[in-house]
């Protein structure tokens, strides 16, 4: 499971261009789209839901199921664990 | 009358405000040309990296013409400095690289897809100085002085009190950015004509 | 004064302004379900010209609207010096040359109709159309023209659909501009003009007055619209205070409403800060699906043909207000005088820009 957060974040920090974050920086609970957290936007979270396609093979069809399962690194992996054992 | 107060032209290698060079580009570096010219800057500002070229080439001219002149987005209301840009290409950089994101059934990348536009850099610069005056994108054939004089001209009259206009090309390494601002009643520096707009970019590198 | 007339219009509903415009009359959409159109080869809703099947439909589009004007007008006022032609487009010929979108077509048009002046492209989002049309008025008003034709185009892509799909702003359904159950869009294409000019006699059915417009930008977000409206709210209230015109005075808006959730909300707000949130108003887009770079001229035209005709269009695919302030939507045709309307647009980059047309 740690080294899937730590994918995680090596994912996202490339796909969303994230330049000046190391993986150290984003805590596993650190609010994703919070201004105080990771500051994610829109645009982002639909990057999110092309990176579940693209790294876990995950289709998203709604973005509305985005906004629970993406609201920090933790429910992400447990969203990506969940939905692989289905 | 009108009047070209500062001028920033952006090439392949240099960077250059009113025929000075101020930065060069460093060759065997890491970090591209923009993130150079970005860092250079000192600014702390993390959106300029979801930005694509078009909107990063707008955005770094219009930061080396503040850091000239720091007083000029703040001696006016924020209506009336208007956003006047133009090139040949569109936004074909980030087009290319979008249309290349969904090749091959791969997703296509909705962060690419909204620079699908070329005045979105307009946006950027709106958002960045809180900029609510008049915006337009046209693309021509070439740079055009005359388009640039007669529409800045245009604006100047009907409301607008500055311009902030250039040409962004950008395609595919190419980089061929002229930025000026243009104020009324500024005696201190170049009457707005064509000649004076080539003049600010042709003895430059 | 500046005039505006022989508007045209060349889309799914019709190949001329009398066809589409009764097609609108008749309340009939130009939106059908496209076959695997969507990225994932599902079934799209799109208003497509599905009889034409041409290569470079962009430069045809173009060049069959300018044909057609030059039969509304003297032909010779297109290829005098005195006269620009403006193109409104987000991506024009875009899969005919991705690093060159309009240079080829605008030259075709060029040499077709010898121009005597260099067409200028406007390429601002969805606000093209309506910046278009305030660019030619502000060019003749300061003396650099006598007329222009303002046109509009843009084509269906897989480039445009995909893009939109990423962004989960495809409706399912043909859309539902400011309705409750509104989803998203439906992209349409066509190709719309107008003539502007600043001689009365040029044409051939009386023109309305074209009042100079504006445009102002969000400074909020590039791709979302201000949750306060205020690009829309500052380039309405400027339009309207540089005419000396009053809310009051306006019988009409031509809004819009693409049906996303987030669009039409906007409008919704701007317009009632405005104070006009009484004031009849619909969207065409559910009649000609979101024309992106042509949307501008083409809902002008048909209002316009609204105005010609004191009618008031019914807004397609609105039944139950779904903003949270509500405005004046028209449910149905009903005939009403209509002397000054304003027409509105909103694009991504946080673009606003507006016009008002008023009898003569």
């Amino acid at each position: 499971m740690d080294s899937l957060k730590e994918d995680l974040k090596k994912q996202i920090i490339e796909q969303l261009n994230l330049e000046d974050l190391q993986v150290s920086d984003i805590d596993d609970n650190s609010l994703l789209f919070s201004a105080e957290g990771v500051g994610l936007d829109s645009i982002d979270a639909l990057e999110l839901i092309v990176l579940m396609e693209k790294f876990y093979g995950i289709q998203v069809t709604n973005p509305d199921e985005g906004k629970d399962a993406f609201l920090t690194i933790n429910t992400m992996a447990d969203y990506i664990e969940k939905k692989r054992n289905q | 009358m009108n009047f070209i107060t500062s001028c920033c032209r952006i090439t392949e290698k240099n960077c250059l405000i009113n025929g000075r060079i101020v930065a060069h580009k460093i060759e065997d570096s890491p970090e591209s040309w923009f993130k150079q010219l970005y860092k250079h800057l000192a600014l702390e500002y993390p959106k300029f990296y979801k930005m694509d070229m078009l909107s990063q080439a707008g955005f770094l001219a219009s930061e080396y013409l503040k850091k000239e002149y720091p007083e000029f987005i703040n001696s006016y209301a924020d209506d009336e400095i208007a956003l006047l840009f133009a090139n040949q290409e569109s936004s074909a950089d980030t087009d290319i690289r979008f249309k290349d994101s969904y090749r091959d059934h791969k997703s296509p990348s909705p962060s690419l897809f909204v620079y699908t536009l070329p005045n979105i850099v307009l946006g950027e610069l709106a958002i960045r100085n809180k900029l609510y005056g008049e915006n337009m994108f046209a693309v021509l054939p070439k740079f055009a002085p005359d388009f640039f004089l007669q529409y800045g001209n245009i604006l100047l009259s009907t409301g607008s009190k500055a311009l902030m206009a250039g040409w962004l090309g950008v395609l595919d390494g190419k980089v061929e950015v002229s930025v000026f601002l243009v104020e009324r009643d500024k005696d201190n520096r170049m009457p707005f004509s064509e000649e004076n707009m080539i003049k600010c970019f042709s003895d430059q590198a | 004064m500046t005039f505006i007339g022989a508007e045209e219009i060349v889309g799914p509903l019709g190949q001329n302004i009398q066809e589409n415009f009764m097609a609108v009359r008749e309340n009939r959409t130009g939106i059908t379900l496209a076959n695997h159109a969507g990225f994932n080869n599902e079934d799209i809703n799109l208003a497509k010209i599905t009889s034409l099947e041409v290569k470079n439909k962009f430069e045809y589009l173009l060049v069959d609207v300018l044909d057609k004007i030059s039969r509304k007008i003297d032909a010779s006022f297109i290829s005098s010096p005195k006269t620009i032609i403006v193109v409104s487009s987000t991506k024009g010929d875009l899969d005919r040359d991705i690093s060159n979108p309009f240079e080829p077509s605008v030259r075709a048009l060029t040499e077709r109709f010898e121009l005597k002046n260099q067409p200028l492209v406007v390429s601002n989002a969805c606000i093209s159309g309506v910046l278009a049309i305030n660019a030619a008025s502000n060019l003749i008003r300061a003396g650099a023209y006598d007329h222009a034709v303002v046109i509009g185009c843009d084509v269906i892509s897989d480039f445009v659909l995909f893009g939109f799909q990423s962004l989960f702003a495809v409706s399912a359904l043909p859309c539902r501009p400011f309705d409750k159950s509104r989803n998203g869009i439906t992209l349409g294409e066509g190709c719309s003009a107008v003539v502007i000019s600043n001689n009365k006699e040029i044409f051939e059915t009386a023109p309305l007055e074209l009042m100079p417009g504006t445009s102002a930008n969000d400074a909020n977000h590039i791709s979302g619209p201000s949750r306060t409206g205020e690009g829309l709210y500052r380039t309405i209230k400027r339009t309207l205070e540089q005419n000396h015109i009053s809310a009051q005075d306006i019988d009409f808006i031509s809004a819009h409403g693409t049906a996303t959730v987030f669009n039409d909300e906007m409008e919704a707000i701007a317009f009632d800060r405005m104070d006009m949130a009484d004031i009849p108003l619909n969207s065409l887009k559910g009649y000609f699906g979101h024309t992106l770079g042509a949307a501008g001229i083409m809902e002008t035209a048909v209002s316009m043909q609204m105005m010609r005709h004191d009618l008031l269009i019914k807004s397609l695919g609105y039944s139950e207000s779904g903003t949270s302030k509500n405005l004046n939507i028209t449910t149905e045709n009903k005939s009403s005088g209509l002397n000054t309307i304003l027409k509105t647009a909103s694009g991504f980059g946080g673009c606003n820009a507006s016009l008002v047309i008023r009898k003569l």
